[in-house]
């Protein structure tokens, strides 16, 4: 403790004083003198001219004046003042405005009466009332008592389960609740029946909802164990860890994609995420769950199942374009030490990176003790994930196919090599000298500071490697052609070639040494060691180093993970509690602070933290117990009491369950089991999430997020999500009634049933009510009965060259046998006899939903221009939807600037590649002999991806009937060639069309059933002219629309 | 046929006061786009319950954001010493800044445009601007900004949130979350873009951050459907829209009608009706079929270079008219303003495409009396530097740069700040991106100190703790 100068000892000191200057002396209590001299004269000045800055709210450089133990402490300068002493005392220079760099106040000079008070106060050994109400103990390292006794950082009781008379109470657990609820006068809701038990066991464990038959199976059991069995069933299955793994993925920050500019896609990340749910099914105990992550690689390195774990560390953003290789390691430094103290100790740490935490008793040296742990860390790219063995094995095959194809790669590098040196080059160049002296160091030369930026340059050397595209670059044809055909040659011997080790997407540290970790204040430089929260163990920890690691991420773990840590154990049992209830016992999961909320049940929550730890940090056995409560099996279809809304609204005290919408996954999972479609296949690379496959498996990049699941809050990845948001808006309401993805479901749920009553059985899990069953009675009677307005239309049935607007001949469906993928040649024979009066394009040929910015809507459309077109009116265009380099979906509408004149018959050619990167076009007008073909090549974007679409072929128009999109007129013939074709092959007479042909159509010719004539009565969504089953579609939308179908309630 | 069967609370307040405490309040609440500084706000959020608005300060804002970054010593920075040094090295008196493209060493370029001083305050505005020069006495000049950005990704991200990291609040999600909603058919915040480009970082530009999704930008297109997924599905009539959303209500109804002490349910229910009456009002908005050919040539869409900026300036003017409380629109969306090479031929034909129809907003909102409570504000997320690359282009500067405002309670005619001589640093009255959005929001009203937004235990402000609004200003 500090020695404080006592009010005594000076107020003698005062009284002489006071004597000396003629006071009156019938002021005979020196204690008294000096408190009044400091009431009268000192506080004010304290109060009036330093505590708006140096007060309790703001703590300008640390300090506070308000209590003299603050003073004596001081702030970022060192202690304010040395009693007795002004000479010694900062905060008396600064008021003499000694420094010019270090004045107080910094706007104005107090008055020299005041100068003068403040100095004569310091000189008397700066007394302060002993009874003062304020009255702040703080020890050396500055926390009050206060910050010591808050409730987070004291070791976790052993509270024994209160004696309830509660015939309610199932388990210990229920005797807590109860005890808190006859405190409150609160009553617990009855149990939920069992259908809405089962529909909260399977979404909350597995995230989905029951189909019947396993809904069936537990409503209607009369086993008197069934629910327990259930828990049991839905805990042991591999869906338990798909779910429960996205909570884990919330709250560090998971994604797929570099979250920057750029943000390009990470194709090893997934194997982080298989690793949750494994882990997560596995049980595997939380502790070593922990460790793991933290330190896989200082544990176990050689272990790939255990190294996969710190990809972890891999989950800061990170952008290629940024030449400040300092300025990028810092960010993802802070990164990981902010997000490691929200996960493990739910403590916002980053707040204390500038300054002493605020509100909680976080030191800003605290912050640097913890980011020691992680400066040493050097992101890795060149590791597998693989045994030993199955490395040796690669390696040998490796090396014999290396053998074999040696003199082959070694022509290619001739001709390539050289180019890619250059790319190099420059990506090198665009750095500093410094860091480029870093890279040209040799390995084992390296400082951990050098590992850590020289990482930068490096990547974006190798990156000049990967994106080297070798037909772009090479000039010279004939170096084209060598190159290739070495290439084919070298494919020969891809029977030989093994199959590469899967990617690690891992960290490691640089070197067994840390770096430096600078922490800069006034008072200067300081280089942290590594060390933990000072409020909880202030000692420095003993860190062994390893052969090639600090050995410092293992120490941080295993602190992390002692059954004694007050925090980090009761965040993980307080966050389990609050996934399956909806609501933590503390409400702020990822904030144990003094900004967070205490804990409704405090009691509960160390009662809980015990049995976890004692059941050997299990979290299913947890789960297990707080699933079989009473507490749990309350139903949330209860309307709060009087006593209830008035106490408790919030529903802090769970006197019923909690009321809630599914979350983002949930509810597109629920969308994909209503409609039949759900993709369960496990593991691997993710998958769009326009596609069908469970949500946990859909690719998540952090700037192109899936419209769905963002619209429903799913978090974006760039900070740890404790909590998910249940956002509604109008444009959401936008998305699910009008959108394609909603409504795709929709369609497929129709056509799997057959009445209203299995409608309402696939969608919400029960039968309709009487009221229901007429309600979608005549809703279907009043849809289906009328149906869509036909149009009646002449055809001219006699000329099948003939594309019009509403007669039966709009648009032709072609069932094609084989795709065309993303090199392939259109030729037409066609003329046209109007553009749209807008901007719409008059289609030729397309695989195309006319989208932009799904999977479904990949594709590609071949027509003319419109009036109000930016391309301007009749030009010849493509349009493009696949995946750029960086796997983002891009559309490109790419322009030929070719016209066509109305009412002329033309050949035209459209060559597409995607290799390449360029569209061919030829346009030759047949009315007019001796006219010359027009030609024009242009460069686009898009490099994959354009057969993937749902999008059937179709001549004449898109894959939708829309008639500003359709073709005007005659299109005489079509076919379309693998690859693109030799100039001699292309022919303006269709009678020569014989290279084979992935489809060819003639007019004249005799029809085919490989193609479909489509006119206006088969427009709708459904694409069908049943009204009765478009009326069904109707119903099964609005049903998978409904608040039931949405909430858990 | 009627469909409301049910009540519809008549008013936001009792609609409010219904929705009482309880299960999602807030998400009631926010639906409703309630201003914080509204009273009903303040029971549910003690922290906010000081905050007041300003009288006759500015309703909405207009974010012209040239995407890229623009010269300012091309445009509203005049640097005669450029000039005269233009062949030379950066002199050694000017520490050498960290560039983007690390072109260092690099000659000083000249500055080719003609200067000239308008107005009564005689701003000195190049040619590339000469419309919108002659509104000089309305514009205040900020040639003092500064941010951390030095590339696109961070610049962007920061002049649009606040940080150069993704994951906060953009500025249009802030002032919907302080001020809320006028219309509530219409979303709060909208972005048009002037072609299919994307803009950088994308959708998080306009994003919620951590705020609830209901904040978030709309993309507006400035032609066909404004709001993505506006229109039924193809082939689906009114009608039958209609029908399904009456049986969509009224299972809803059934379903709530026990369930009321959870007003998110009620929230869903009016969130589809609000969307209903987004598909009628939205193209209303949005429709110029109204607009006389006068007003449509004052904003250049006569002309093909400024028809499309033109366009979706005059659509920010009927939005903003429609209640929309921010509506930022991007030139140049891709970058396209990023000229380190040819800044001439880039500049020439950017600042052709957006002079006038920005010059046409400022005439036409003045006009219409709107100015007044319109804050038009112009601006990149950087400026550029005064030495060369590659010739005749020049690279990122983020040291010190321009922007302007007018209109919304600003004082025109004035220039704020200063560069140095060559412009690459500010020098005088720095205003960094925080300053800016604490001075923006200033101008709307709020005190950007007390707007504040709880996450994670952090009380969180647009200005991460670190701005001052600039309130001389207003003069």
């Amino acid at each position: 403790m500090i020695s404080l100068p006592s009010m005594k000892s000076a107020s003698l000191l005062l009284a002489g004083l006071f004597a000396a200057a003629g006071v009156s002396s019938a002021q005979d209590d020196p204690q008294r003198a000096a408190e009044k001299f400091f009431e009268n004269e000192v506080r004010p000045i304290l109060v009036n001219r330093c505590s708006d800055c140096h007060g309790e709210k703001k703590r300008k450089g640390s300090l506070r004046v308000d209590d003299i133990n603050y003073l004596l402490t001081g702030g970022d300068s060192g202690p304010a003042l040395v009693p007795g002493n002004p000479e010694k005392s900062i905060m008396i220079g600064a008021i003499h405005y000694d420094d010019p760099d270090f004045q107080m106040p910094p706007k104005e000079k107090l008055p020299d009466k005041e100068i003068a008070i403040l100095e004569k106060w310091v000189k008397l050994g700066a007394p302060w009332p002993q009874n003062d109400a304020n009255r702040i103990r703080i020890d050396q390292y500055g926390f009050t008592e206060k910050d010591h006794k808050f409730w987070s950082f004291q070791p976790v009781g052993h509270p024994a389960p209160p004696e309830v008379k509660s015939a309610w109470a199932r388990n210990d657990i229920d005797r807590f609740v109860a005890k808190k609820h006859a405190e409150l006068g609160l009553t617990p809701a009855p149990e939920a029946d069992r259908c809405e038990l089962v529909r909260r066991l399977y979404f909350t464990l597995h995230g989905l909802p029951p189909t019947q038959a396993q809904a069936d199976a537990f409503v209607k059991s009369t086993d008197p164990q069934a629910y327990e069995k259930l828990v049991d069933e839905l805990l042991a299955s591999p869906h338990y860890g798909e779910r429960w793994a996205q909570h884990w993925l919330d709250l560090t920050r998971y994604a797929e994609s570099d979250g920057y500019n750029q943000d390009a896609y990470r194709p090893a990340a997934w194997t982080y995420r298989d690793y949750v749910i494994k882990s997560l099914n596995e049980d595997k105990p939380y502790d070593q769950f922990v460790r793991e992550q933290l330190a896989g690689d200082e544990l176990d390195p050689k272990n790939p199942q255990v190294l996969v774990a710190t990809s972890y560390l891999r989950n800061p953003i990170y952008e290629y374009n940024q030449r400040d290789a300092r300025g990028q390691y810092e960010v993802i430094l802070t990164d990981m030490t902010d997000n490691a103290g929200e996960v493990f100790l739910g403590l916002s740490v980053g707040c204390a990176r500038c300054h002493d935490h605020k509100f909680d008793p976080i030191l800003q040296k605290d912050y640097y003790r913890l980011r020691a742990f992680f400066a040493p860390v050097r992101w890795r790219d060149d590791l597998k994930l693989a045994t030993d063995e199955e490395r040796a094995k690669f390696a040998v095959e490796q090396e014999k196919w290396e053998t074999t194809t040696a003199e082959i790669r070694t022509q290619i590098d001739a001709i390539v090599g050289p180019m890619i040196a250059q790319n190099i080059k420059k990506a090198y160049e665009k750095f500093t000298v410094d860091i480029r002296a870093m890279v040209d160091k040799p390995p084992a030369e390296r400082t951990p500071d050098e590992w850590r930026y020289s990482y930068f340059c490096e990547r974006q050397m190798q990156y000049e490697r990967e994106r080297f595209e070798p037909l772009k670059s090479i000039k010279k044809p004939e170096d084209k052609t060598r190159y290739q055909a070495l290439i084919e040659e070298l494919k020969k011997f891809d029977d030989i070639k093994p199959k590469p080790l899967v990617d690690a997407f891992v960290v490691s540290d640089a070197t067994s040494k840390g770096p430096p970790n600078v922490l800069k204040t006034r008072k200067g430089e300081m280089d942290v060691a590594p060390g933990f929260l000072t409020i909880l163990e202030a000692q420095e920890p003993k860190i062994v180093p390893l052969s090639n690691s600090t050995g410092r991420r293992s120490v941080l773990a295993a602190w992390i993970t002692r059954p004694d840590n007050p925090l980090s154990t009761r965040v993980i049992t307080n966050r389990v509690w609050q996934y399956l209830l909806g609501r933590g016992l503390v409400s702020t999961p990822n904030d144990f602070g003094r900004l967070g909320e205490e804990p409704s049940n405090p009691e509960l929550l160390d009662y809980l933290t015990r049995r976890f730890i004692e059941g050997g940090w299990s979290l299913k056995k947890l789960q297990r117990e707080i699933l079989l409560s009473a507490t749990f099996r309350q139903t949330a279809h209860c309307a709060p009491s009087e006593a209830a809304a008035k106490v408790d609204p919030a529903n802090k005290y769970f006197w019923r369950f909690n009321p809630c919408r599914l979350d983002a996954e949930e509810a597109r999972d629920a969308m994909l089991m209503a409609s039949g479609e759900m993709d369960f296949a496990e593991g691997g690379p993710s998958t769009d999430a326009n596609g069908t496959r469970r949500s946990i498996y859909t690719m998540k990049k952090r700037n192109s997020q899936n419209e769905l699941l963002r619209s429903l809050d799913a978090p974006t990845g760039f900070a740890s999500a404790a909590e998910r948001q249940s956002t509604t808006t109008p444009t959401q309401a936008l998305l699910l009634v009008n959108g394609d993805w909603a409504l795709a479901r929709a369609q497929k749920l129709a056509s799997r049933v057959s009445s209203v009553e299995e409608a309402w059985q696939t969608t919400l899990g029960r039968l309709p009510t009487e009221k229901e069953r007429q309600m979608a009675s005549s809703f279907l009677a009043k849809r289906g009965g009328t149906g869509e307005p036909q149009v009646e239309a002449p055809v001219d049935s006699a000329n099948a060259a003939f594309f019009k607007e509403n007669t039966s001949h709009e648009r032709l469906v072609v069932r094609a046998p084989e795709k065309e993928g993303d090199e392939f040649t259109v030729e037409a024979i066609v003329s046209l006899d109007s553009i749209d009066t807008n901007a719409a394009v008059r289609t030729i040929a397309s695989r195309w939903n006319n989208g932009k910015d799904n999977v479904e809507a990949f594709g590609w459309s071949i027509g003319v221009t419109g009036e109000k077109s930016r391309f301007k009116p009749r030009n010849l265009i493509i349009q493009l939807v696949g995946e750029d380099e960086n796997r983002n979906i891009a559309y490109e509408p790419i322009a030929s600037d070719l016209r066509l004149e109305l009412g002329v018959t033309y050949h035209i050619a459209v060559s597409v590649s995607c290799s390449e990167q360029t569209v061919s076009f030829l346009v030759q007008p047949l009315d007019k002999p001796g006219e010359l073909p027009r030609t024009a090549v242009v460069s686009h974007r898009v490099r994959a991806g354009l057969s993937q679409g749902a999008s059937s072929l179709v001549i004449g128009g898109v894959s939708k009937r829309a008639p500003a999109h359709q073709w005007d007129g005659r299109i005489s013939a079509v076919r379309i060639l693998r690859g693109q074709v030799a100039d001699e092959v292309l022919s303006t007479d269709p009678t020569n069309w014989t290279a084979p042909a992935l489809i060819a159509w003639n007019a004249s010719a005799a029809a085919d059933s490989q193609f479909a004539w489509a006119g206006p009565e088969n427009a709708n969504g459904a694409g069908s002219s049943d009204s009765r089953k478009q009326a069904m579609t109707d119903l099964c939308h609005v049903l998978l629309n409904t608040n039931e179908f949405f909430y858990l309630q | 046929m009627p469909c409301h069967h049910y009540d519809l609370p008549t008013s936001r307040r009792e609609f409010l006061r219904r929705a009482g405490c309880g299960f999602g309040a807030v998400a009631l609440a926010a639906l409703m786009r309630e201003p914080v500084l509204a009273a009903e706000a303040a029971t549910s959020n003690p922290a906010l319950s000081a905050l007041t608005r300003r009288v006759g300060a500015a309703k909405s804002v207009i974010f012209c954001f040239m995407e890229g970054g623009p010269s300012h010593l091309d445009t509203f920075d005049r640097k005669p010493l450029l000039n005269q040094l233009a062949g030379q090295k950066l002199p050694a008196s000017f520490k050498e800044p960290v560039l983007s493209m690390g072109e260092s060493g690099a000659p000083l370029l000249e500055s080719k445009r003609t200067w000239k001083q308008y107005g009564e305050s005689g701003l000195w505005i190049s040619d590339w601007f000469e419309n919108v020069a002659a509104h000089a006495d309305d514009l205040a000049v900020i040639n003092s900004c500064v941010s951390d950005g030095i590339n696109h990704a961070g610049g962007v991200c920061q002049m649009n949130t606040g940080s150069i990291f993704g994951g906060r609040p953009s500025l249009g999600a802030w002032v919907n979350y302080g001020l809320g909603s006028v219309n509530q058919n219409l979303p709060g915040f909208v972005v048009i873009k002037d072609s299919e480009a994307g803009v950088i970082n994308g959708v998080r530009n306009w994003g919620s951050g951590f705020m609830p999704a209901v904040y978030q930008g709309v993309e507006f297109n400035s032609e066909g459907v404004p709001i993505k997924y506006l229109d039924a599905p193809k082939g689906v009539s009114a009608e039958r829209q209609r029908d399904k959303l009456d049986l969509l209500a009224d299972l809803n109804r059934d379903y709530d009608a026990t369930r009321t002490d959870n007003t998110e349910l009620e929230a869903r229910i009016r969130a589809y009706e609000l969307a209903y009456a987004m598909q009628a009002e939205a193209p209303h908005a949005v429709d110029l079929s109204k607009e006389t050919d006068a007003t449509k040539a004052l904003y250049g869409m006569d002309q093909p270079e400024t028809a499309v900026y033109g366009r979706n300036c005059l659509l920010a003017r009927r939005l903003v008219e429609n209640g929309v409380r921010f509506v930022q629109l991007y030139s140049g969306a891709g970058s396209k303003w990023d000229s380190h090479a040819k800044l001439e031929e880039n500049h020439s034909k950017l600042c052709r495409a957006v002079d006038k129809p920005i010059a046409g907003l400022l005439t036409d909102l003045k006009a219409r009396g709107l100015l007044d409570e319109t804050l038009v504000i112009w601006g990149g997320e950087f400026g550029r530097t005064p030495m060369s690359e590659q010739g005749g282009g020049r690279d990122h500067n983020p040291n010190g740069f321009t922007m302007w405002m007018a209109g919304g309670g600003v004082k025109g005619g004035q220039t704020i700040g200063a560069t140095d001589d060559l412009g690459l640093y500010a020098v005088k009255d720095r205003l960094h991106v925080h300053d800016l959005h604490s001075t923006i929001l200033y101008l709307l009203g709020v005190d950007h100190t007390k707007l504040v937004y709880r996450h994670q235990g952090r009380p969180e402000r647009v200005d991460q703790n670190d701005g001052h609004a600039y309130t001389k200003i207003t003069g």
